[in-house]
This record gives C-alpha cells, sequence and structure tokens, in this order.
C-alpha cells in the first residue's frame, strides 16, 4: 500500500481550500449584493416580446403591468419599497421565453415574473418555473386544463367565458343551429368541444364544424359553405389576421348580423379597429371585460392608461388582466410581508382580492384561477361594445369543467385531487405545441 | 353540377385570381430579368401599407393603385441599383441578398408604423355584390379582383410581346451578351424590368388589402403562394401564371369546400410535388435553345 506523503497531503488540501473559496465566494458576494438590493426594492419581472410576431399584443400587457407598477410606487410601493420593474424582450420566440425566464429567476432574482401570452410560450416556461421554484402571473384567456403550483392564471378560462354565453344566445337570440369555426390549433378545439357540449345541454344543434390553417385569410369557401349549411349562429375561435380577413369578406358576401351573427370569445377592441368597426358592427362578443365597462376604476384605469401611451389606445380584456394581476402580486407580498415564493404561492395569493377595471376579482383559493365577470358585447359602429349582458356575479373559474372531466379537478390544499391529476396532464400538455394565445 | 358546387367553382376563379395578382410581379422579374426576389411578399406589403396611407388621407383604392404602383417601383429602383445590379447571374447571392432586403423592409415599416394590424377599406361602388347562383351573392369586390388579375396579366404580355421594349427584355432575357454586343443597354432594361415587377407587387398590395389583414408580417403567405404559383406554372411563358393559379386555386378551394381547409393546403402541396416531378420547370417551363 502506497504511503500518502506530508508534502503530497499539503498540497492537495491547499487545492481543495482554493477551489471550495472559488466556488463558494462569488456565491457568497451575489447573495449580499442581492440582499442590500433587497432591502429598498423589489424586482418584479415583465416578460412579454417587445418585437416580432406578437408583439402587436404584448407590448400592450407590458405597457399595462408598467402602467400599475408606476401608480403602486406613487402610493407609496409595498412593505414601504418602490416596485422595479426588470424588462426582458422574449422576441416572439418560444425558445426564447425559457432563456429569459431563467436569467429573471437566477441572475436578478426577481420576487415574481408577470408575462407570456400564447399557451405557447407560457408552455415553454413553466418547467424553468418549477425547477427553479419561481412565479409566474399569467394574464391571457386560454384553453384551461392546466395547474401548476408555480402560476397563477389571471385571464379566463372557457367555463368563464361559454356556459353562460352558449344559452344566452339560444335563448335571447333564439338561435340553435351553430356552426363552429376556428384556427387549426389546441384553444379553438378544446373550446370548441366545450361549446358543443353545451349546445348538448341547452338543446343547441352543431350544424358543421371547420378548422382554417393559423394565419389563414382566404375565406370564401368557408362562408360558402357556412351559408350552405343552414346555420343561424357562426361561433368563431379565430385568432390573429384570420379574425380580420373572416369579418372583412364575411360582409363582402352580403351576410350580415341580422342573417347570422359572429359569435366568439376571441375578438377584442383590437381587432374590430384594425378590421374596420363597419364590419364588426353588430356581432357579439363574449369577455370579462370591455373598455366600455361603466366602473369607476375602469373609468381612471381607461383615461390613465390613455394618458400614458396617447389618446387612440384601446382596452382591452387581456391587458386589464396584465393589469389587476400586478397588483394582486404586490397586495399578496404585503400580506405575507415577504418575497419568499412558498409563502405567496400558499399564503399570498390564493384567495386575495382586488376591485379590478372589471369589477372585484379575487384568486380562487384553490387552483390558482381567477373569479371573474362574465359579459356579452355586441360591437358597435364606432369599434367599441354595448354590453348587453352581465353576469350576477363573478363566476367560478373550472380548468376542468365538470359536464366534460367529471374526475378531474385541481385543488392545491388537497394533495389526493393533485396526484390523480399529475401523469396526464404534464406530458400530454407539453406535447402540443400552439402558436398563437 | 349543384348550384353550391357552381358557386364553389366561381369563388375558386377569386382565389385564383388573387394568387394570379400576387404572383405576376414575382414572374416578371424572375422569368425575364432571372432574378429570384425573396423580398416579394414584403413588395406586396409595402403596397398594401401604401393604401393604407392613401386610405388615411382620404383616398380609395382606386387612387391607392397608380401611387403604389410608383412607390414601390421606386423601392425596387433602389434595391436594383443599390444591391441586384452587382449581383445578375448569380442566383443564390441575388437570393440571400433579396432575402436580407426582405428582412429589413419588414423592420423598416415596423419602426414607421408600429406593429398593430392596419384598416383598409374597400371602395363603397364595390360594396355589395351580385346575385349569379347558389345562396350568396357574388362581391363586386371580387369581379373587380378577376378584372384586375386579367388586366395586369394583360398590360404585361402586350408590354413584353408587342412592343419595342418588350422585345429587348427578351433578346437580354436569351442572350445577354450578344444584346450588349448589337447595342441593348442591358443595364437600364433590367433596371427598368424589375422597377415594373416590384410596381405590380405595389398594386397586388393596394388591391388586396382591403379583403385582407394589413401587417408587417403579411408578405410572407403571398411569396409562398406566388412561388406555388410559378413552380407549376412555369416562367417560360406568361401563361404560366394564370394556369398555375387557377390550377392552384380552383384545388384548394373544391378540397376546402368539400373536406376542409387544412386538407386542402396539405394535398394541394403534394400535387404540386408530383407536378415538378412531370413537368420540372412547370407547365409553360422556359426551355434554352441549344
Amino acid at each position: 500500500m502506497k504511503k500518502i506523503k506530508r508534502r503530497t497531503f499539503l498540497r492537495g488540501s491547499a487545492a481543495l481550500g482554493a477551489l471550495a473559496f472559488g466556488t463558494t465566494a462569488p456565491y457568497y458576494f451575489q447573495r449580499n449584493i442581492a440582499k442590500a438590493q433587497e432591502s429598498d426594492t423589489i424586482k418584479i419581472g415583465i416578460l412579454h416580446s417587445l418585437s416580432g410576431t406578437i408583439a402587436i399584443i404584448e407590448t400592450s400587457l407590458h405597457n399595462a403591468e408598467l402602467l400599475a407598477i408606476e401608480e403602486i410606487n406613487a402610493k407609496g410601493g409595498v412593505l414601504g419599497k418602490k416596485l422595479v420593474p426588470v424588462v426582458e424582450d422574449p422576441q416572439s420566440l418560444v425558445q426564447v421565453f425559457a432563456e429569459k425566464s431563467k436569467k429573471l429567476l437566477l441572475e436578478d432574482k426577481v420576487a415574481a415574473v408577470l408575462g407570456c401570452y400564447t399557451s405557447a410560450s407560457r408552455q415553454s416556461v413553466l418547467p424553468v418555473f418549477e425547477e427553479y421554484n419561481g412565479l409566474l402571473l399569467y394574464p391571457t384567456l386560454y384553453e384551461a386544463q392546466e395547474c401548476s403550483k408555480n402560476c397563477f392564471y389571471t385571464g379566463a378560462v372557457p367555463n368563464q367565458q361559454l356556459d353562460d354565453f352558449v344559452p344566452w344566445i339560444i335563448k335571447n337570440l333564439g338561435r340553435k343551429k351553430f356552426y363552429m369555426l376556428g384556427s387549426n390549433y389546441i384553444y379553438p378545439k378544446e373550446t370548441n368541444r366545450e361549446v358543443k357540449a353545451l349546445l348538448e345541454k341547452h338543446g343547441g344543434e352543431n350544424v358543421g364544424e371547420e378548422y382554417a390553417p393559423l394565419g389563414h385569410t382566404e375565406f370564401a369557401t368557408i362562408i360558402n359553405n357556412i351559408a350552405g349549411s343552414g346555420a343561424e349562429i357562426v361561433f368563431s375561435d379565430l385568432v390573429g389576421d384570420s379574425i380580420v380577413a373572416f369579418y372583412k369578406q364575411f360582409k363582402q358576401f352580403g351576410l350580415t348580423p341580422d342573417d347570422l351573427p359572429i359569435c366568439t370569445p376571441i375578438t377584442t377592441e383590437q381587432e374590430t379597429a384594425a378590421m374596420g368597426p363597419e364590419n364588426a358592427a353588430g356581432h357579439y362578443t363574449s369577455f370579462n371585460y370591455f373598455q366600455t365597462v361603466d366602473t369607476p376604476e375602469n373609468k381612471s384605469f381607461v383615461e390613465r392608461y390613455k394618458a400614458k401611451y396617447g389618446a387612440n389606445q384601446v382596452t382591452n380584456a387581456v391587458m386589464e388582466a396584465a393589469y389587476f394581476q400586478t397588483y394582486l402580486l404586490a397586495q399578496a407580498i404585503e400580506k405575507v410581508k415577504s418575497t419568499d415564493t412558498d409563502a405567496l404561492i400558499y399564503e399570498g395569493l390564493p384567495g386575495q382580492e382586488f376591485k379590478a377595471p372589471q369589477g372585484p376579482v379575487k384568486i380562487d383559493e384553490k387552483n390558482h384561477h381567477t373569479w371573474l365577470w362574465a359579459r356579452i358585447g355586441k360591437a358597435r359602429d364606432d369599434g367599441q361594445f354595448d354590453i348587453v349582458w352581465t353576469s350576477q356575479d363573478r363566476i367560478r373559474p373550472d380548468p376542468w369543467v365538470d359536464y366534460l372531466y367529471p374526475n378531474k379537478d385541481c385543488d392545491f390544499t388537497n394533495s389526493k385531487v393533485m396526484d390523480r391529476l399529475k401523469s396526464p396532464w404534464s406530458s400530454e400538455r407539453n406535447r402540443s405545441g400552439t402558436m398563437d394565445l | 353540377m349543384s348550384q353550391a358546387l357552381i358557386s364553389q367553382v366561381l369563388i375558386g376563379v377569386s382565389v385564383a385570381a388573387i394568387l394570379a395578382i400576387a404572383a405576376i410581379g414575382l414572374a416578371v422579374i424572375f422569368g425575364v430579368a432571372g432574378v429570384i426576389n425573396m423580398a416579394h411578399g414584403q413588395f406586396i406589403m409595402v403596397g398594401a401599407y401604401t393604401a393604407a396611407v392613401v386610405g388615411q388621407l382620404g383616398g380609395n383604392t382606386f387612387i391607392a393603385i397608380p401611387v403604389a404602383f410608383i412607390v414601390v417601383a421606386a423601392v425596387g429602383l433602389v434595391v436594383e441599383r443599390g444591391v441586384i445590379q452587382f449581383l445578375y447571374e448569380r442566383p443564390l447571392e441575388t437570393l440571400l441578398a433579396t432575402w436580407g432586403v426582405g428582412i429589413i423592409l419588414e423592420v423598416v415599416m415596423k419602426a414607421i408604423f408600429g406593429p398593430e394590424l392596419y384598416y383598409v377599406g374597400a371602395p363603397r361602388v364595390l360594396d355589395g355584390g351580385i346575385r349569379i347562383i347558389g345562396r350568396l351573392p357574388y362581391p363586386y369586390y371580387r369581379l373587380f379582383l378577376i378584372g384586375c388579375a386579367i388586366a395586369m396579366i394583360a398590360a404585361t404580355f402586350w408590354l413584353i410581346y408587342r412592343t419595342n421594349f418588350g422585345l429587348k427584355v427578351r433578346a437580354v432575357r436569351r442572350n445577354r451578351a450578344m444584346s450588349g454586343c448589337l447595342g441593348i443597354d442591358t443595364a437600364r432594361i433590367d433596371m427598368l424590368i424589375f422597377m415594373y415587377g416590384s410596381g405590380l407587387a405595389g398594386i397586388a398590395g393596394a388591391i388586396l388589402a382591403p379583403i385582407k389583414s394589413v401587417s408587417t408580417t403579411m408578405g410572407f403567405t403571398y411569396a409562398v403562394g406566388s412561388y406555388m404559383v410559378l413552380v407549376l406554372g412555369g416562367v417560360g411563358n406568361l401563361l404560366g401564371v394564370p394556369t398555375g393559379a387557377f390550377l392552384i386555386g380552383q384545388g384548394e378551394t373544391l378540397i376546402a369546400y368539400k373536406y376542409n381547409a387544412v386538407i386542402g393546403e396539405l394535398l394541394v402541396f403534394i400535387a404540386i410535388v408530383i407536378a415538378i416531378r412531370i413537368f420540372p420547370r412547370g407547365i409553360f417551363g422556359y426551355y434554352e435553345r441549344r
């Protein structure tokens, strides 16, 4: 057996010591720096594309969040500290979303991230947030059936936009025959599944279903099909450029909202402006929020948004969610008196309420989604919506509606429910890449 | 044939017209000047934005057409003098250079107009439609598009085959060196034909804007459609454009009518791949004389 010499031993331990110092020292210093900054400010990550194909909508979300942060700071900040936005631009590229969120969590050590718009971008960042235990607040309406410990969803899920909309159409417009039209990806397909179930429940009829490729702008054939189907209602889940082209061509083929109204959970004030209000007038949209909502909170929100970003700006539902989720986060930090992720996730955010422009909203105690109001708007000649129906109360978010998924639910206060949930969604959901919304 | 099917074929004609309108400018530049212009879609986009600006100033599509022709021809002039004149007879380099030009145009337009969608309306005279057959009236605007497609192809045909200028263009296309020896200013011919092709792309943007959406990223889909038309139809003869457009337009809409739009797009792509096996240079291919 070889004897360890004294000199070798000394050399070895010196090297080990240097190695240990080398690896821990930067971490130690970094922590101190972070702590020093922590003492007087709270960093909030803002992760919305300011360039690339979806910059159109995401810039407005970014603007709404910055407006809210500015207002919170003007009122004295949170826990006596100023909120500091750390802005990153993921350039509409799914993989950049993941890289930037890693940077926000590990380098900037932000308390939470407000961000993402499309389902694809959210699904690409969720593994990052789960791995490093970060906190994401996500403002977009989306197809639901998702539950992540590290994400709070402040946009609508289908049940909040559809459960009242479909029976309202059947009862108040007196029309039963639905033609379903959507862009060819997951959100419209999931939404239409739910619409079909609701039609069955309320005595409606599905007379046709059609999906156009994303970005499709030639709708003459589809319009001809709709006309031949005997439909009384067009239920549209088209997104992006397709919306504008479809409404324009629909009118050119002589179809009016009196003959055949288009009903949709997607078309907002932004699209009605882009297509020309005369093409949208008379058609219906179901949303939690419209710019015309008559609450004092909304009047001042619209006023302040226009003052900051220009008088010709319009506000819409996703922006409103981006705005109020910033306040919900601030209140949650105030409540737990800390920016600790687990404290915010388990105590700060669940049950948190805020008087949003759409009315008082509340984060559900169990499923990380948000109680929102339901409204139906009829588009006017000026691109705004007349609100023709408002729900009596806030609607409970249900990521897995009972009439389609009786055995699935999301409940972070009940580990048994969560175990049953685990296996199917994580693999299945991440495979379905989407481009929009 | 049922009434619905006949009305569907008529719709297919308008879709073919849209494809032809988008492709004709590319066919001129590719077929006559021999340049693969990857910025074609962005030229259409600039034309559409020109129409949007004309609209905001109170003009309509009829005014936007000549304005877009001039504006985009001017863009074409700058691109030809600045980049392409150094790259004739070097297809790979022109391909990369025009790809870059396309990206630059998109970024510049976004910087000027912002990222939001722009609104362009149709002229009031063309509102409404005429009842031909089936349940729906046929929109006047689509009839106007069909007319535009015919007019653009006819004008180009006249220019290339019936004028002195066109004769020189064809001579340069056949044999650049020999044309130069015979006293034709080949550089000037190249420049003018590139401008003309660009101007046609501008017109396409201006007349398609009222039925489509206008954004800085809109060019790509038109470029893809135009290339499919050229690949199928061929560029040896101007008849290639209407032939390719008609086959693709009818094929896509009829399949979309019978099945759905996604399958329509897919089957048409497959059909084109098969067609290229049979006609490697397109149906009206250009074959060198040897």
